[in-house]
């Protein structure tokens, strides 16, 4: 297993820039997930990782050896594709030998302990004599992860490999990856746009937005302590309401609908900032309340109950008892839980450093 | 309930029948009625422009065993097909793969690499009449040119054959490329993406997945290519009228010899019913063997 080191890498096609000074350093055994909403670049990274795609600019290391410029064949890694990309016209066992077949010094029967081996862990043994087609979705997924797995490669890449699976499977084989990763001490670095996945199943989480990396960071600091607004929003479900506010030097926020300001320390707040608050960060008040706000809908999603709330201007989410929710149309009080409560600079988007006491 | 569920069913049918009518008429017309008109004129002596014909029964077939230039013409026209398809083939398949790719200008080579297929056989024919010339002729000129002996392409009865084998190469692999790259193009490129993470050579690459992939494509080619090539009349026509010595003479010109140049009907409808034999058992053959190992793509 091995170290991967992304320095300043940049994509670019023509004039177009699709990433940009990403700087990322892939622990040992770490399982580190590169999540952002489609063409953020998350993929174009993984790529280049991979040798599928050259690097415009900037160096990758693999266990500190620079492999910019070698061919995918000689950075020893091993990628699981979305659609699989299992070779339709043979078996689930050729396509776990072929690659070591053609291209390893192993002898057939070394090649056969080793595939022996990865279908035993991924518990595919009775399947490895049928071909891609004659096996379930679920099915091909561990055929294309025990040819990852027969390699031994020092870095294992996985470009979205859940997406083609129903949402019960993918649960499923969730764990699985989460399991292996655990059992077998793998390297992985891992592309999606589920967040779920990234909050699962990293060791810590590489955020991608516009060919940018906006935070790296263990998923619950990022779920908690979101680097900026486009964090905020994109981790957590329902997303983070951000009502905007205005603020003096001082850290006094006021907003039309609060009771009375709330008061936060910080350096040098701007005027207007973003308040960031998430759906179970707030609680229906059994008396006025720090704000006042009216009830526009409630949705019952189980034991939860998820009420949408009218702020003045703005909507929030909260995420309350089935018994605890207002009837819709009601005015309510608000309180929220400042000890998490963050802010945002309005304009730029950063979160700004509050002092905790 | 059922009985007028079976009555519409009826209809329907004959509804079907009704427009597929038309069709059958035109392939009875032009294709089952000839056939079964030159087996029948294949068992009588027909001369071309008389309406008295005689019963002869098997006897064309026999004359057809003896017939020492049928067997040379039938040998002619087996070693044209198993050198211009296997050869077009190799050719096609090298060109569609390097074609198979994303470059400025690939429209252009792709386009003229095709445009062989486009020039009329006539025109095409005459043509190589002139590139193979012995005097003046640019191939020879060109094999002076690397100090070779200049060649009488289509004068020599060893080399004719070769010649219009070489120049149907030409013709055929730009069309069987155009039908390959499409297959190409069906191939996951991510395939080819984890051979190469896998460390997979291109040639490997393109045996061990190129290839299978587009395996029912080549059976087409090959298949089609037999076909055409079984068929082969026109580059003959032009370019040697079956000489030096019967040396180019293949089935279909000598069907036309002896129809159109000796009028001998009846022959000519043998040789041609003999042909139709020979084809289907050639593309028998092929099915048994080649037909097997298609892989088909695609889900269950």
């Amino acid at each position: 297993m091995a170290t991967v080191t992304l320095r300043d890498i940049c994509k670019s096609y023509g004039k177009s820039e699709t990433v940009t000074n990403v700087n990322l350093t892939v622990e040992d055994r770490e399982f580190m997930v590169l999540v952002g909403p489609s063409g953020c670049g998350k993929s174009t990274t993984l790529r280049m990782i991979a040798g599928l795609e050259e690097i415009t600019s900037g160096q990758l290391l693999i266990d500190g050896v620079d492999v910019t410029d070698l061919p995918p064949q000689r950075r020893d890694i091993a990628m699981v594709f979305q659609s699989y990309a299992l070779y339709p016209h043979m078996t689930a066992y050729h396509n776990m030998a072929f690659g070591l077949l053609k291209t390893s010094k192993l002898t057939k029967t070394q090649v056969d302990a080793r595939i022996r081996e990865a279908a035993e862990i991924l518990n595919i043994t009775d399947l490895l004599g049928r071909r891609p087609k004659e096996l379930s979705g679920g099915e091909r997924q561990r055929v294309a992860i025990g040819r990852a797995l027969v390699r031994q490669p020092k870095v294992f890449l996985f470009d979205e490999p859940l997406s083609n699976l129903d949402a019960k499977l993918r649960n499923h084989m969730r764990g699985e990856l989460k399991r292996l990763h655990r059992d077998l001490g793998l390297s992985i670095i891992y592309v999606t746009h589920d967040q779920i996945e990234a909050m699962t199943l990293g060791t810590r989480v590489a955020m991608m937005s516009k060919g940018r990396l906006q935070q790296v960071d263990r998923p619950m600091d990022i779920y908690l302590n979101p680097a900026n607004t486009f964090v905020a929003g994109f981790i957590g479900s329902p997303e983070m309401a951000l009502i905007a506010c205005r603020s003096d030097q001082r850290g006094t926020i006021r907003h039309n609908a609060f009771r009375s300001a709330v008061e936060l320390k910080a350096d040098n707040l701007p005027n207007d900032v973003l308040f960031g608050v998430r759906p179970e960060e707030v609680s229906f008040s059994r008396t006025a309340g720090m704000a006042q706000g009216k009830v526009e809908q409630s949705e019952l999603i189980g034991a939860e109950a998820l009420v949408q709330v009218r702020l003045g201007d703005e909507l929030m989410m909260v995420r309350c008892q089935v018994s605890d929710a207002p009837q819709p149309g009601s005015d309510v009080g608000l309180d929220f839980d400042l000890s998490r409560a963050r802010l945002f600079h309005a304009g730029t988007g950063q979160a700004i450093n509050l002092v905790r006491e | 309930m059922s009985q007028r569920f079976a009555r519409a069913r009826r209809k329907e049918a004959l509804l079907a029948y009704a427009f597929l009518f038309p069709s059958f008429l035109f392939l009875a017309t032009f294709t089952y009625w000839p056939i079964i008109r030159s087996f029948w004129f294949s068992l009588h002596d027909v001369v071309l422009g008389d309406p008295e014909i005689f019963w002869m029964g098997a006897e064309n077939y026999m004359r057809v065993l003896d017939d020492a230039l049928f067997w040379k013409v039938l040998a002619n026209t087996a070693f044209y097909t198993l050198t211009t398809i296997p050869i077009s083939i190799l050719a096609a398949l090298l060109l569609a793969v390097a074609l198979d790719r994303k470059l400025r200008g690939m429209a252009i080579y792709r386009s003229a690499f095709f445009y062989p297929v486009m020039i009329p056989s006539v025109a095409a024919g005459m043509v190589w009449v002139f590139l193979y010339a012995p005097g003046y002729g640019p191939i020879n000129a060109a094999l002076g040119a690397i100090g070779l002996p200049h060649l009488d392409w289509l004068y020599d009865s060893d080399l004719a054959l070769s010649a219009i084998v070489i120049m149907s190469a030409w013709k055929y692999s730009g069309y069987f490329m155009l039908i390959l790259l499409a297959a190409l193009k069906l191939v996951p490129s991510d395939l080819y993406e984890a051979a190469r993470l896998d460390g997979v050579s291109g040639v490997q690459r393109l045996l061990h997945i190129t290839i299978p992939l587009i395996s029912p494509t080549l059976y087409f080619v090959v298949v089609i290519g037999i076909l055409h090539s079984y068929q082969v009349f026109d580059y003959v026509y032009v370019m040697t009228q079956g000489g030096p010595a019967d040396s180019t003479n293949v089935l279909t010109y000598y069907i036309y010899q002896n129809g159109f140049q000796y009028q001998d009907i009846g022959y000519a409808s043998t040789v041609a019913n003999t042909l139709l034999v020979f084809m289907l058992g050639l593309i028998g053959l092929v099915a048994l063997t080649l037909g097997r190992r298609v892989h088909y793509l695609g889900e269950k």
